[in-house]
């Protein structure tokens, strides 16, 4: 299955449309898009961390798993985030800095689901001269299942 | 029921797989997560000032020390039939290219639920010299062998 979808890879290039720690009204959603995850997109994200377990890799020793076929790693929603949000989303600001992260895990995303995003700003404050955001998202299947939720904290550029 | 939840005490300890960013394994991370943020390609924006923060150099994504905590608890979880339910962390220090970081947890309590049982585990993260990059916390599942994961 071969990815057909093209990312902006400058995030320079869309900075003037995307939203300043000013502007950002927690609460207010994020606008996202479906994203359709392949199991190139998997195998891509589970080399760059070193990760080639078989669940990820070998269709025969999956189907005979408690899965039942190829998962994503848990952690998949680290492409996810990226995959499901628009070039002018302000988690692409440049010098976005994470401080944090908490997700919890539902049913496994697999190749070929079709994932949406649902997520907003939820806080924003400043704390030792420094302008913070948190934000929570929860990513769903095509069958509207919950596949992952999660919180993150980031200090946004001044 | 899987007794794989029976020899799971407080105390247990885990090491994962030690990971070694280069600027190219750096470069594959923005591929992978298609996270462009200059703070991890432009070394002449890293020499800029961030406030209090000053990083001389490009970084390695935080997410990445997240994947690398999660692969240790899924190596960990797979063979005992344990699902990884949830991961918190704190970033405390950057992570370099030339560095090499190391995940570690170890387990803090069990809890039997209403329909399942749990374990909570506290995790770290260091670098070769011994310093916390980054710590947090994870829970994980032992459901009955015949659930769905």
């Amino acid at each position: 299955m071969l990815s057909t979808q093209a990312f902006e890879t400058d995030f320079w290039k869309d900075e003037q449309l995307r939203k300043v720690w000013d502007q950002i009204v927690p609460g207010e959603p994020r606008k996202t898009l479906p994203y359709t995850l392949t199991l190139e997109a998997i195998q891509k994200y589970c080399r760059a961390v070193g990760d080639m377990h078989p669940l990820y890799f070998d269709e025969a020793y999956a189907k005979n798993s408690p899965y039942k076929g190829l998962i994503a790693p848990p952690a998949i929603h680290i492409l996810l985030m990226f995959a499901c949000t628009p070039p002018d989303d302000w988690m692409r600001s440049p010098g976005t800095i994470n401080a944090g992260q908490q997700w919890s895990y539902n049913v496994p995303a697999r190749p070929g689901d079709v994932i949406r995003l649902e997520a907003r700003a939820l806080d924003k404050f400043i704390r030792r001269d420094r302008l913070f955001v948190i934000h929570d998202n929860v990513f769903f299947n095509q069958h509207n299942q919950v596949i992952c939720s999660g919180r993150g904290q980031t200090i946004r550029p001044a | 029921m899987s007794t794989a939840f029976d020899t799971i005490q407080p105390g247990l300890t885990l090491t994962g797989t030690p990971f070694s960013p280069t600027r190219e394994s750096i470069r594959a991370f923005c591929d992978a997560s298609l996270d462009y943020n200059p703070l991890h390609l432009d070394d002449d924006y890293m020499k800029t000032s961030f406030g209090k923060t000053q990083f001389g150099g490009i970084i390695m994504h935080g997410m990445n020390n997240f994947g690398v905590i999660s692969r240790m608890l899924t190596d960990w979880l797979y063979p005992l039939g344990g699902v990884h339910r949830r991961l918190e962390t704190r970033w405390k220090a950057p992570v370099r290219p030339g560095d090499t970081i190391t995940p570690a947890a170890v387990v803090t309590a069990r809890k039997v639920t209403a329909k399942s049982r749990f374990a909570t585990l506290d995790v770290t993260v260091r670098n070769q010299r011994g310093e916390l990059v980054a710590s947090g916390e994870a829970m994980v599942e032992f459901p009955d062998m015949d659930a769905q994961p």
